[in-house]
């Protein structure tokens, strides 16, 4: 997510469609260096589908996993 | 005993939830919002980020468009530097706080921006016009107090707000002396609201609120830290980081955010019913005493502010002798220049500001050492 403000609206968002979600640190380095992740398991499609709606920023990133997916 | 009428510059006392909300923030919300990501970052951020959403709703904003400033001057600094960064012509009102006035007139010196100044008139649809008539192709932006913070004078502002949009201009509205007293949105036309969290709104001193549409860009004009794109050497375009640069006041936010709910709670209306009630008690009985002027127009529309000045005396004898009584009054200038010269008070003058925590006897006993200021003044 491009800042925490976003991250935490886009959790909100989210999870009064019932849908969990957790933020995290950027555990990854990345080139843009500190950041929050909004981690939503294996619903990214859905997840950023909602967020799409809102106008909320996001890059997926995938880690392999299926719940290991974040926003 | 002290009582304050001094609220148009900072609420006091403030309710007994925000002060609960300072002491359980200083205990509880000891990180750093944004920053980090461990336990104590992470409920930091969320607190602030639950104040940020609180006023965003509260003034019809989005959570991202909410920008926490250290007050409104810092507030209107950022909107109308930011907004005009590229130059262009801005106007002003004749009404306006040194914190617009200044940064405006501080550009026009140095050749960036021109700039105008309207005329306020106690008739709206002369104000109107006066401002109708200084839109010209290159405005970019207008800058214009909600209400006065010397007379109280509420400005026509949904009418300047639709004269903007019609026009394509930027309206910067200062709302320090009506949000918290009148229901505030940007939906009322206002591209950017610039207020304080510490007094309609009565968090702590240090809180302002910057709370935009996001239609016209505002241009940093502070860089550093904002938890965000740490590796660029760039600030960020995004709200609110752009114009959130170093550490904010978290726990100010926290006590703006709580001021907001005791006002919903409260009621808005109630509130400025309450204030109304207590300035209209003030100036029945004083406006008929021989030698008391009270700057008020037939015809304008006020917020529960009430400038006068009494006896041919200078306002700072006059606030100095109700001092020693135990009454906290402003006087002087206000940090209004424009104003002044507009009201043709050159002596100043002493405002009377009560808030929601004020009684009628409490205006009475002011009345009573006003209308005997005189005496005091030669004992």
């Amino acid at each position: 997510m491009p800042s925490y403000t976003y991250a935490v609206k886009g959790q909100r968002l989210l999870r009064q469609r019932g849908y969990p979600c957790a933020i995290k640190r950027r555990s990854k380095d990345s080139e843009n260096g500190c950041g929050y992740s909004l981690y939503v398991g294996d619903r990214c499609g859905r997840a950023a589908e909602i967020l799409d709606s809102y106008s909320v920023p996001y890059t997926i990133r995938r880690d392999g996993a299926d719940d290991d997916d974040k926003l | 005993m002290m009582i304050n009428f001094d609220n148009a510059a900072t609420t006091y006392p403030k309710p007994l939830s925000v002060r609960k909300a300072a002491a359980d923030a200083i205990m509880s919300f000891g990180g750093n919002a944004g920053r980090g990501g461990h336990q104590l970052a992470m409920r930091t951020s969320e607190a602030y980020y639950n104040a940020r959403e609180t006023a965003a709703e509260f003034f019809g904003a989005e959570p991202e468009n909410t920008v926490f400033t250290l007050n409104c001057t810092y507030a209107l600094n950022m909107a109308i530097q930011g907004v005009m960064s590229q130059g262009g012509h801005l106007i002003i009102s004749s009404m306006e706080h040194n914190s617009a006035a200044r940064p405006a007139v501080a550009l026009a010196l140095k050749k960036q921006i021109t700039l105008s100044v309207a005329e306020v008139y106690p008739d709206k649809e002369q104000t109107i016009e006066s401002f109708r008539r200084l839109i010209r192709s290159d405005t970019k932006a207008v800058v214009c107090t909600l209400a006065s913070n010397v007379t109280g004078q509420l400005l026509p502002y949904r009418e300047i707000g639709e004269l903007c949009r019609q026009r394509g201009v930027c309206f910067i509205a200062d709302g320090a002396q009506a949000c918290g007293i009148y229901d505030i949105k940007l939906s009322d036309g206002i591209n950017i609201l610039c207020t304080a969290g510490h007094k309609g709104l009565y968090g702590i001193t240090g809180t302002g609120l910057l709370i935009t549409d996001g239609k016209y860009p505002i241009a940093p004009i502070i860089q550093g830290g904002t938890g965000s794109e740490s590796l660029s050497l760039f600030q960020p375009t995004i709200l609110p980081d752009s114009l959130e640069s170093g550490t904010p006041n978290i726990i100010g936010a926290v006590t703006a955010g709580e001021g907001i709910r005791f006002i919903k709670g409260r009621g808005i209306d109630n509130i400025r019913a309450h204030e109304e009630r207590l300035c209209r008690r003030f100036i029945s009985e004083l406006s008929p005493v021989e030698g008391i002027t009270i700057y008020r127009d037939e015809g304008a529309e006020y917020v529960p502010i009430v400038s006068f000045n009494a006896y041919g005396m200078g306002s700072e004898e006059a606030a100095a002798i109700l001092g020693e009584k135990g009454f906290c009054l402003r006087a002087g200038y206000h940090c209004a220049a424009l104003a002044h010269a507009t009201l043709g008070t050159k002596g100043g003058t002493v405002r009377f500001a009560p808030s929601v925590f004020n009684t009628e006897a409490e205006v009475l006993k002011l009345v009573y050492y006003v209308k005997i200021l005189k005496n005091l003044q030669n004992s």
